[in-house]
């Protein structure tokens, strides 16, 4: 009947990594249609970066709602952190990659947000329909 | 004369800025998130301070807070590919 915390964050993360494929898959193709090889690669690498980027909040939530509240904390805002360091290095390595021809650039920014928007969308809805028991 | 033309060159030469802009994009990039979960996160903990039997709930509205924030942060880190040329 009631929602618990895990059970909210598995369908946010079951419906987002089917959201991520299907503006991956999209991108893809419209990436290739105005970039060739190097326009279908930007918009691998914007979609993986997407999903790992929501993916590890749900999973940082996921981990740290089993501690108590300093751990919990810890474990989110610790994980934020880290997530956008790794992010720094790898969008700095795109940002250097030969492969990436400057008419592909585009599509790695647009694939990253259409899925970071579309994500948000979808999380506002699961939030929105789920029915979390307050705690005795 | 000479003084003041002297000044105007110094003057001129330590308003420059000096090295890769990125880093000041990836600054402002950080900034406004970092104060947005930094309010979240600590209205959270005010919360559940007063209402404990409420934390999971709060738990889950303050991560759907976090990541519409964070959402800010990986577009600004993201933008080098449409501006920069």
């Amino acid at each position: 009947m009631f929602d618990d915390l895990k059970s909210v964050m598995t369908r946010v993360l079951k419906l987002g990594s089917l959201l991520v494929v299907g503006i991956t898959v999209l991108g893809s193709v419209i990436g290739f249609l105005v970039a060739g090889t190097s326009g279908l690669l930007a918009a691998l690498a914007g979609g993986a970066a997407a999903f790992a980027f929501t993916a590890l909040t749900v999973l940082s939530l996921l981990f740290g709602s089993k501690l108590n509240l300093g751990g919990f904390l810890g474990v989110v805002l610790g994980g934020w952190l880290v997530k956008v360091l790794l992010f720094l290095v790898l969008f700095r390595f795109l940002d250097r990659a030969e492969w990436l021809t400057l008419s592909a650039r585009p599509v790695v920014f647009f694939v990253v947000v259409a899925a970071v928007i579309g994500g948000l969308v979808l999380d506002t809805i699961v939030v929105t329909k789920a029915r979390i028991a307050p705690s005795a | 004369m000479q003084i003041i033309q002297v000044a105007a060159e110094v003057a001129v030469q330590t308003s420059q800025v000096v090295g890769n802009l990125g880093v000041l994009g990836y600054g402002l990039a950080a900034i406004g998130p970092g104060i947005g979960v930094g309010l979240v996160v600590s209205k959270t903990i005010e919360s559940i301070a007063r209402q404990p039997e409420l934390a999971a709930r709060l738990q889950v509205t303050m991560w759907l807070g976090i990541a519409f924030t964070e959402a800010l942060a990986l577009i600004g880190l993201a933008t080098p590919f449409i501006f920069a040329v």
